[in-house]
């Protein structure tokens, strides 16, 4: 990979690293849809934080990346990328978790800045997560604070071309596989409920 | 303000910025005498902070008028120990919030606001993490693991000082640069203003000896 | 036999990913934009149907999409695609005009029941909003049809196309054409009348809990039965098709001005659009009504 706007540090080699040669161990059908995955791509993005604010410029008339096949989607059931755009608060990452679920597969995540790398500014806070890899999986790193649109065009761009070659093992293979690491991870954090709880309406009554 | 200065000690900390310090127990009275009976009828923040040192918190209600031209701070202290205050919900509504984010964040009870429950932080089983006692760094430390990469981060202030040190070398190096350079040029001015002269005068010279010329033409 | 009624699916899959694809393209460029190839709706079709589908409401939510996409699938196949032709006539002769309107209201009615059986409160409003939409859009476009009957004295398509001969529809019935293209620009989806799936309030509405392989399905059956539609305004006042140029050449000019009055037109709500369908187009469709 030539060096771009993408990081291509450590993060990202620890990511393709695992799965050298399972590129050659796919039959024509699965290259296929490959191709097709790669070349449409319905994206859920999740504004997280202050990346919310370099996506609106990537999907309209500026940058225009529908040119690329990339369309945005308005629920996570039709989506299948989710980009994660900054830092994530624990209250955030259970609804992280929870649309990355609802997700149906082959599914890929995108992490946007360096706060979801490892904490970025927010390293010493205590209500954001440093990590995003050890709670969902997590296929690539567009790094910087934050990055430009240009740079997450380019992370697209990688994302496509790794999908298309199949080069790296996807997140969610990797979730789905090792889900119980994963839940730990969350659990850990979160306590037993990962995952959004709603039982309470405003004025505190118990709906249930 | 006159109804105001009556009664209680009002201090102005700036043009449009006054002050009043009370009591624990004289809190209630005061802040519905003030929503009534002046024109500071608005809560526009609760602001609180924490004096670990003199053991208690300090909070501030700031109250403005129908016109927000002025603003009045109304003082209070309140000990540490998850002591309780009077909800002011039932004269201002929007101090719901306000009072729920005061308790998730300190610890502080607020008596007849009913949705003291989670608000920003969900299911936080630790201390109110604004207290001072809380130790942020402890706390990362402890819940999250970080990727390397991080060892070989110098220290943020350290690093500044000597950064700045660096500029101001520069700078007085440029400006020694600098002031070499006018020299050179003031030099170069002293002397230069000569050349100018000397040119015209060669003119003058030159014209002047033109008419001679012509004069001796004249002459032949 | 059967060979012409896959050739009609075929074509009808392909003319109708075509055209949404050129309606992208279309409206980037309205916007600015160089938009996406056309094969770009092909893709996302594709790739959707190699996917998972991670939802499970009962049977009944599977039974939605397949009831709508089996309206479409028929309301194409009861449309003829050639004027006097014998290929591509598909189960015409067996069914009439109002067999096809019949199976038009077939699609929104599946929908509503695959919707209905997930708890989904979005679905629920787009939904709501679709039927609400289709009252108004109903009116103007079957009194545009029955004053064609009447002027034809017949209900069969193949009958109205033929007596096109010497005149369109168009010409000789003006404001029926204007009743019922409105009425079209509504059953196609777009703006004005988009307000069902608009994805910035209702989530994209009625898709909201169909991933995968449904909303594949879903979108496939969109694009056949909007190119069913461009069909039948073409069968009906066009005078149909000669030839298959002549077929391209008619329902892209009538697929084109759609998409124009789509990229100019804000968002009707729904009272608002209900309001104007029930208004404008009724009232044009009953005084045309008056001439036939």
């Amino acid at each position: 990979m030539q060096k771009g706007f993408v990081a291509y540090n450590n993060e990202q080699k620890s990511l393709e690293a695992e799965t050298e040669g399972i590129k050659n161990s796919q039959t024509l059908i699965q290259k296929a849809m490959n191709w097709f995955s790669a070349r449409s791509m319905f994206v859920v993005a999740y504004g997280t934080g202050c990346g919310a604010i370099e996506m609106p410029p990537v999907f309209t008339s500026r940058y225009d990346i529908e040119r690329l096949g990339v369309v945005g989607v308005a629920t996570p059931r039709q989506a299948d990328i989710m980009i994660v755009s900054g830092y994530c608060s624990l209250k955030t990452l259970r609804r992280v978790i929870r649309t990355y679920e609802q997700m149906s597969e082959p599914k890929y995540v995108i992490a946007l800045g360096s706060c979801t790398i490892n904490g970025g500014m927010y390293w010493d806070s205590y209500n954001t997560i440093k990590k995003l890899e050890e709670y969902i999986g997590v296929d690539m790193y567009v790094a910087g604070c934050m990055p430009r649109p240009e740079a997450l065009i380019e992370g697209f761009v990688k994302l496509q071309e790794s999908i298309r070659n199949n080069t790296i093992q996807p997140g969610y293979v990797k979730y789905r596989e090792d889900y119980a690491y994963y839940q730990a991870n969350q659990e850990k954090l979160l306590g037993k409920e990962t995952q959004p709880v709603y039982e309470e309406d405003y004025a505190g009554m118990n709906l249930s | 303000m006159k109804n105001l200065q009556k009664t209680y000690e009002v201090t102005q900390k700036v043009e449009r910025l006054f002050e009043v310090t009370v009591t624990q127990t004289d809190f209630w009275e005061a802040v519905l005498y003030i929503s009534t009976q002046t024109e500071f009828n608005t809560l526009s923040q609760i602001a609180c902070a924490d004096w670990i040192e003199e053991e208690h918190f300090l909070l501030t209600y700031i109250l403005t008028t129908d016109a927000r031209d002025k603003n009045l701070m109304l003082k209070l202290t309140l000990g540490r120990e998850y002591e309780s205050m009077p909800s002011v919900m039932t004269l201002f509504p929007q101090a719901e919030v306000m009072e729920r984010d005061l308790h998730e964040m300190y610890g502080i009870g607020f008596e007849g606001n009913e949705t003291l429950y989670d608000f920003v932080l969900e299911q936080w089983h630790d201390l109110p993490p604004l207290r001072r006692e809380f130790d942020t760094l402890a706390f990362v430390h402890e819940h999250f693991a970080f990727k390397g990469g991080r060892e070989d981060n110098k220290d943020v202030k350290v690093e500044q000082k000597r950064r700045r040190e660096e500029a101001k070398k520069q700078k007085a190096l440029e400006a020694a640069k600098q002031e070499a350079k006018k020299q050179e040029t003031e030099k170069q001015e002293t002397e230069k203003p000569k050349e100018p002269n000397t040119h015209a005068t060669d003119a003058e010279e030159t014209q002047d000896k033109k008419p001679d010329t012509k004069e001796a033409e004249d002459g032949q | 036999m059967f060979i012409d009624l896959l050739i009609m699916l075929v074509m009808a899959y392909g003319f109708g990913f075509l055209y949404y694809g050129l309606y992208r393209n279309i409206s980037a460029r309205v916007h600015g934009r160089f938009g996406p190839s056309l094969a770009q709706s092909f893709y996302d079709s594709i790739k959707l149907f190699t996917k998972d589908t991670s939802t499970d409401f009962g049977w009944m939510f599977f039974a939605g999409p397949i009831i709508m996409a089996s309206g479409a699938i028929l309301t194409v196949l009861f449309i003829p695609y050639f004027n006097h032709g014998e290929r591509l006539v598909g189960l015409s002769p067996y069914g009439n005009l109002i067999v096809v309107l019949y199976f038009m209201v077939l699609g929104p009615l599946g929908n509503a029941l695959g919707v209905g059986s997930h708890g989904n409160p979005f679905g629920a409003m787009g939904i709501t909003r679709g039927l609400t939409r289709l009252l108004g859009l109903e009116m103007p476009f079957y009194i545009a049809v029955v004053g064609l009957m009447i002027a034809n004295e017949s209900a069969d398509i193949g009958t109205i196309m033929a007596n096109q001969a010497e005149t369109y529809n168009i010409i000789a019935h003006p404001l029926l054409f204007i009743a019922a293209f409105i009425s079209f620009l509504g059953f196609l989806g777009k703006s004005p009348f988009d307000v069902v799936g608009a994805p910035q309030e209702v989530y994209s509405g009625p898709a909201v809990e169909f991933g995968g392989k449904f909303l594949a399905l879903a979108l496939s059956q969109s694009a056949i039965f909007s190119f069913a539609k461009l069909l039948l305004m073409v069968d009906l006042f066009l005078g149909g098709a000669d030839s298959l140029w002549d077929l391209i050449l008619k329902t892209f000019v009538l697929f084109v001005a759609s998409v124009f009055v789509g990229n100019v037109y804000g968002r009707f709500t729904t009272a608002q659009s209900v309001d104007f369908l029930l208004k404008v187009p009724t009232v044009i469709a009953i005084v045309g009504l008056l001439f036939v």
